[in-house]
């Protein structure tokens, strides 16, 4: 057993475990914490792997901003987080059945799979001296430039959706607009009024 | 590689079914709901990458960025989402979320 | 062991070297500090009274928005990475359409980036 496999071995355990917790863990702080064991674990396998520019994407992308906005909902919503978890132990022998069947099932297919079709045609790496991210980027802005764009239109309605649904400004806040205060000129700004003796002035 | 396309294909077969566990388990509490849907996409991103690099096409790891971009996409819009119910009703007990049947 | 995995070694040995010295710290403090609880010394204190309320606060809304769009322009970035790394090894040709084909992409993520400024999702009232 070389380092290789002992590393995936390792990889693989943790980042099961700490899936395994995720979904069981009574603080959903500490689900996020796993969240994110899990995905550098993952991160780990995709490296071990060779796909390096994914790996280095999912610790960016997941561990660095999802797990974040996970913790930023968990922390900014004050929920009773007990309650909710009463109906733990009455949905737990369904699921246990229902994921086992799926778990016996995907493995079947996927030994099938890797030992007759796919394994047949795992062949040596034609050697091109390019990086993987390199690989990445010759056909993806070329050859997969609708699937691109549709990538540029998804990140558009989330950050569209996600400002309409929570954005909200309070009422009577009043905010400082610099470009008016420097537009701002004598004329605009004073008024000079003839006062008639005993009268004051109304607006 | 030492270890062969087989083990990352049971690995991410073990991932997918936990995060299928934790939708069941989890039913009431959203957040988790949402956390297990994450563990589903990469366990979807791990079949994806290993396929791609044991055969040697680049254009699974493509795939894979555009299931993390539509993943990101998936929990800003619903953590939004649950932020929004939140502030309406107070709690995030999505049994009782039939405000949208109008 | 190839080449490749070899140059990850040193991040491997890192790992290893601060979960050792994580789990030494926090073993070591736990081993070798003083401890004589008693209920008077554990038990929570906020000037002379018991605790008000609850010490940990809740977050304010517009956290998660910044987190969101932090999120988005994360990706655009991502998307960037390969861009640059390749762009100039392309002919001429696809290097010219994989160019504009970014430059759509940015677009669209300028009109987002110009929507939420009107509308104020940046600003810290």
């Amino acid at each position: 057993m070389d380092l290789q496999a002992i590393a995936f071995y390792t990889l693989a355990a943790i980042m099961l475990a700490a899936a395994g917790l995720v979904v069981t863990a009574r603080n959903p702080v500490h689900s996020v914490l796993f969240l994110i064991l899990a995905f550098f674990s993952g991160a780990g396998l995709f490296v071990l792997l060779g796909a390096e520019f994914l790996a280095m994407l999912l610790i960016v992308v997941y561990v660095g901003a999802v797990a974040v906005l996970f913790l930023f909902v968990v922390m900014m919503l004050d929920v009773d987080f007990v309650s909710l978890r009463s109906g733990f132990a009455q949905y737990m022998p369904v699921g246990l059945v229902v994921s086992g069947l799926l778990l016996v099932e995907m493995v079947m297919v996927s030994g099938a799979v890797a030992s007759s079709g796919a394994a047949a045609k795992v062949k040596a790496a034609a050697v091109t001296g390019r990086s993987n991210i390199e690989e990445i980027g010759r056909v993806l802005y070329t050859d997969y430039v609708y699937f691109f764009q549709a990538a540029g239109l998804v990140l558009l309605v989330a950050m569209i959706g996600a400002i309409v649904l929570t954005l909200r400004h309070k009422p009577g806040v009043r905010r400082q607009n610099i470009a008016d205060q420097t537009a701002r000129t004598r004329k605009s700004g004073l008024s000079i009024v003839k006062v008639a003796t005993g009268e004051g002035i109304s607006e | 590689m030492s270890v062969g396309l087989p083990a990352y294909l049971a690995v991410a077969a073990a991932l997918f079914t936990i995060g299928v566990f934790g939708i069941f388990v989890n039913r009431r509490n959203i957040i988790v709901v949402l956390m297990s849907i994450e563990l589903i996409l990469l366990a979807v991103n791990i079949n994806l990458v290993s396929f791609s690099m044991f055969l040697h096409d680049v254009v699974g790891q493509i795939f894979a960025m555009f299931v993390l971009t539509v993943a990101a996409a998936e929990a800003a819009v619903g953590l939004a989402i649950l932020v929004t119910f939140f502030r309406n009703r107070g709690d995030i007990a999505v049994d009782h979320a039939n405000m949208m049947k109008g | 062991m190839n080449a490749f995995l070899l140059q990850y070694l040193p991040i491997l040995v890192f790992l290893a070297v601060a979960v050792v010295l994580g789990a030494l710290f926090i073993v070591g403090a736990w081993a070798l500090a003083p401890k004589h609880p008693d209920p008077e010394k554990i038990s929570a204190y906020e000037c002379g009274f018991n605790a008000f309320e609850d010490a940990r606060m809740k977050f304010d809304v517009r956290f998660y928005l910044v987190a969101i769009l932090f999120i988005i322009f994360d990706l655009e970035v991502a998307f960037l990475f390969p861009w640059a790394v390749s762009l100039m090894k392309l002919p001429h040709a696809t290097g010219l359409f994989a160019f504009w084909s970014m430059l759509g992409f940015l677009g669209v993520l300028t009109v987002g980036f110009i929507y939420e400024w009107k509308k104020g999702a940046l600003e810290w009232e």
